[in-house]
């Protein structure tokens, strides 16, 4: 057999005879082999893109396409290291299951729940039959993690994930919480005073510019996602849960050490971050399926606790509010091996076709408490509940200034407070939603991974509305205190706290040079640069700013004089004023209300909007700032916090976080005691 | 360029000047007030004032929902200012229970409604219930505007939105 490697398309090709090959090159080929590798992909065999823990389940998969139309692949198997592997490979032929491009008669090939313990780097061979006799075989390659004998095991992994908390949006938080005073923080945030902290580089898959799905997984899978997907690898088919999966850290704790899982959001539970934990999908939007699966995959994750927003998701389609729909919905085959193996060999459940599910009372009836306010939340007692539901919105929970507005009874909205507009007048802070977890999850006797997520930092970032994602940093790093408080003493659970990416390419630029009534007179009488070139102050100019913090927490006002100002590096266009943005109040207080008729355009380009005094043009397409490729700070506190230093990749947090609770806390390379020797530790 | 400024120029895009006559005066719905408030522990209760206006002509006041990734014949209207950010969060969202779904005419359905910032009140038929939109995502309240709801741009719009189109974002 004579094999080709054609590298720059990425297809690896292998005829029958040499005779095919100098005539038209007509042979089988292989689109795709999973996992992803340079080595099949480049021809390079490095860097090894694929990494698993010894014993970490994932999928094998082969997109092999026919030389022609009118030819079938018949058989395919995979081999490791040149060892046949004898599990049965499922085939499925696209028809018109594919993406656009894809031959209807090319064909999946599978092993689904694959695993291998043997460390080291291994060969990944797949050969597959054409129906006319013609083989074809490509070949990649992974690498199974050795992990070390250690000291002490951590029994609990607490990761706070600040989404979009770059390092500016740290600073923020420090300056607005604590303030400085002849340049000393006065008081640092809770993430200030973590021992060991690191750099940590975010890039996806597909792209040096991650979004949350693959920004999350790569912590808990120690695997590259594409963008949108979390859990699983890359194919070609559009059903976006059929992808191949690779298994979670919670799945690996839960199976081999019987951990629980807790996730804890400010967003929809569904979102990405919390998701990524958990869910198998490439399409990060499909609602439906995701807390179905939430569900019904508790027995694979161990999922305890589960609190945020987006109870809409678990109404019943009849139920006002519901956004149950088959469109975001999945159900796997029981007959067509290429998914009917996913239940069978990972034990995954099924799926349907379920939009009338009642989520939420069959949640209940799983054992788990239900809490629907803060007021709720607080009166389940933990000492008798090891399972909990919060869902405090329809949709993402309102953030922490419209909160805490709310409970300031400050009324910035149109029916009163925000969260009156909301119609969720209680919910409560993430502080609060993880002081219950935690004392939920404590009676875990085999310990538990909790996921606390600051969601709408990035949320807030990408609508460029400055206070909104800095109070919600506040918000975060009340629960970052509480998560150390609950380490410290303990020491047997290890706290990370980081986030997926930058999000906004946030920067202090300085400080207002004047105060908030002046501001409002400058808005009012001038614009354009004349605004900037008054209000910011750079250098010498920005001095100190000091907000006055509340008992609560949080800053009286965000509109103070002399205020931290912000420019964001990754800004699409907008409208800048330097105030706390779109209070709906000083809306109301236009002269008057905007009749019909609306100005309408042809779809295309959008037509922006030209009100407003100083208009900063983008350097991003679209209305929102967008996540950047800059690294972002990661820090750690308890045992195993060591691992957590230099610069390191977001896959390899998974390998560092398994070291530690699987066989022991380790010290990084050149950092062992009186030695600069170097170890593979993870 | 001042002189020009707010002058219509349905021409440059073949106006059909469908106009109706309004009828009597619509109703006047406040968003906050569709559903029982505040949400108890499921899902929505829709309130009576909306159910007796199914199928009226309604007036709301709301703001116009910025998009980022906004669909052709159709935007949302929101009782408090919201910014969707689409690409990145889906429908992780943070609309209000009371979004309404406003549809355009069906012989707009190509056209886009210009953001814009402030409340601005719209006048259409009312539809109350469930309808799962081709994109997956379930709306429970819509208005279908009327013909005469919407205007084609003015001249510094249409300036706007030619420059926009000779530099694309």
């Amino acid at each position: 057999m004579t094999k080709f490697n054609n590298g720059p398309a990425r297809l690896a090709i292998a005829l029958a005879s040499a005779w095919i090959a100098f005539a038209a090159q007509a042979a089988p080929t292989v689109s795709r082999l999973t996992p992803p590798s340079e080595l099949f992909s480049s021809g390079h065999a490095a860097p090894v893109i694929a990494r698993f823990l010894p014993g970490q389940r994932f999928d094998l998969q082969a997109t092999i396409r026919p030389d022609d139309a009118s030819k079938q692949i018949t058989s395919a198997m995979f081999a490791v290291n040149g060892k046949t592997i004898a599990a049965p490979v499922a085939l499925k032929t696209c028809e018109a299951a594919c993406l656009k491009g894809v031959p209807a008669n090319a064909t999946l090939a599978s092993i689904r729940a694959f695993s291998v313990d043997t460390p080291g780097i291994h060969s990944l061979r797949v050969t597959a039959t054409q129906s006319d006799g013609q083989t074809v075989t490509a070949e990649g390659n992974f690498e199974v993690v050795a992990l070390l004998p250690g000291a002490q095991k951590v029994k609990n992994i607490i990761i706070l994930l600040g989404d979009g908390m770059g390092a500016a949006q740290r600073t923020a938080a420090r300056i607005v919480a604590g303030g400085y005073a002849q340049g000393k923080a006065i008081k640092p945030l809770a993430m200030d005073t973590f021992p060991v902290t690191g750099m940590v580089k975010t890039a996806s898959l597909n792209s040096v510019v991650t979004d949350s799905a693959p920004g999350m997984s790569g912590y808990v899978s120690g695997n590259k996602n594409n963008n949108n997907e979390e859990g699983v690898f890359p194919d070609d088919t559009i059903d976006p849960f059929d992808n191949p999966r690779i298994e979670y850290l919670s799945e690996y704790l839960h199976r081999t050490q019987g951990k629980a899982l807790g996730l804890v959001t400010t967003s929809d539970v569904f979102d990405a971050t919390p998701a990524a934990n958990a869910v198998h999908t490439s399409s990060r939007g499909a609602g439906t399926g995701i807390v179905d699966q939430y569900l019904d995959d508790r027995g694979l994750t161990g999922l305890s606790v589960l609190m945020g927003g987006g109870r809409k998701w678990f109404l019943p389609a009849s139920t006002p509010g519901s956004a149950r729909g088959d469109r975001t919905d999945y159900a796997f085959s029981s007959t067509d091996a290429h998914t009917a193996d996913i239940v069978k060999r990972w034990g995954a459940a099924p799926g349907a076709m379920d939009k009338d599910r009642n989520l939420l009372a069959e949640f209940q009836n799983a054992g788990f408490a239900y809490a629907a306010d803060k007021t709720a939340m607080d009166a389940i007692d933990p000492k008798k509940t090891d399972r909990l539901l919060g869902l405090f919105t329809l949709s993402n929970m309102n953030v922490a200034l419209d909160k805490i507005d709310g409970r300031r009874n400050k009324a910035m909205g149109v029916g009163g407070r925000v969260v009156d507009d909301y119609g969720f007048p209680d919910q409560p802070m993430l502080d609060e939603m993880t002081t219950k977890a935690l004392a939920v999850l404590d009676r875990q006797k085999n310990g538990f991974v909790l996921m606390i997520e600051g969601a709408s930092i990035d949320k807030q970032a990408h609508n460029m509305d400055t206070e909104r994602w800095m109070l919600d940093t506040l918000e975060f790093d009340r629960a970052v205190a509480l998560a150390q408080a609950y380490a410290a003493g303990r020491n047997d659970t290890l706290v990370i706290v980081t986030a997926d990416h930058e999000c906004a390419g946030v920067a202090l630029i300085g400080g207002s040079r004047v105060s908030d009534a002046r501001l409002q007179a400058l808005v009012r009488e001038s614009g354009g640069t004349a605004l900037r070139d008054a209000v910011v102050g750079i250098y010498e100019q920005a001095g100190f700013p000091k907000y006055k913090i509340s008992a609560d927490g949080y800053p009286e006002t965000t509109d103070i004089d002399n205020r931290v100002l912000v420019g964001y590096g990754a800004n699409s266009d907008r409208m800048e004023d330097f105030r706390t943005n779109d209070r709906p109040l000083q809306d109301s207080q236009q002269p008057f209300v905007k009749k019909e008729p609306l100005s309408i355009y042809p779809a295309g380009p959008m037509a922006r909007d030209a009100e407003g005094k100083y208009m900063i043009t983008g350097q991003v397409p679209g209305d929102s700032a967008v996540h950047t490729a800059s690294d972002i700070p990661i820090s750690a506190f308890g045992p195993g916090a060591y691992s957590f230093t230099g610069v390191i990749d977001n896959t390899d947090v998974f390998f560092k976080l398994a070291q530690a609770a699987v066989k022991g806390v380790v010290l990084p390379p050149g950092l062992g005691a009186g030695s600069t020797k170097l170890t593979k530790a993870p | 360029m001042a002189l020009i400024l707010g002058a219509s120029i349905p021409a440059a895009f073949g106006q059909t000047a469908l106009q109706q006559d309004r009828q009597a005066d619509p109703q006047v719905l406040r968003m906050t007030e569709f559903f029982h408030f505040p949400v108890g522990p499921k899902g929505l209760q829709i309130s009576q004032s909306v159910l007796q206006a199914q199928g009226k002509k309604v007036s709301l006041q709301g703001y116009v929902v910025q998009q980022e990734t906004a669909a052709p014949g159709q935007f949302l209207l929101t009782p408090r200012p919201v910014q969707m950010s689409q690409h990145a969060d889906g429908e992780a969202d943070d609309l209000p229970p009371s979004t309404v779904l406003v549809s355009l005419p069906a012989e707009q359905q190509q056209w886009m409604v210009a953001y814009t910032r402030g409340l601005v009140e719209v006048v259409g038929v009312l539809d109350v219930g469930r309808l799962e939109g081709s994109d997956g995502r379930v709306s429970w309240v819509r208005l279908q505007l009327d013909s005469e709801a919407t205007r084609r741009m003015n001249a510094a719009e249409f300036f706007s939105y030619r420059h926009a189109l000779q530099h694309k974002h």
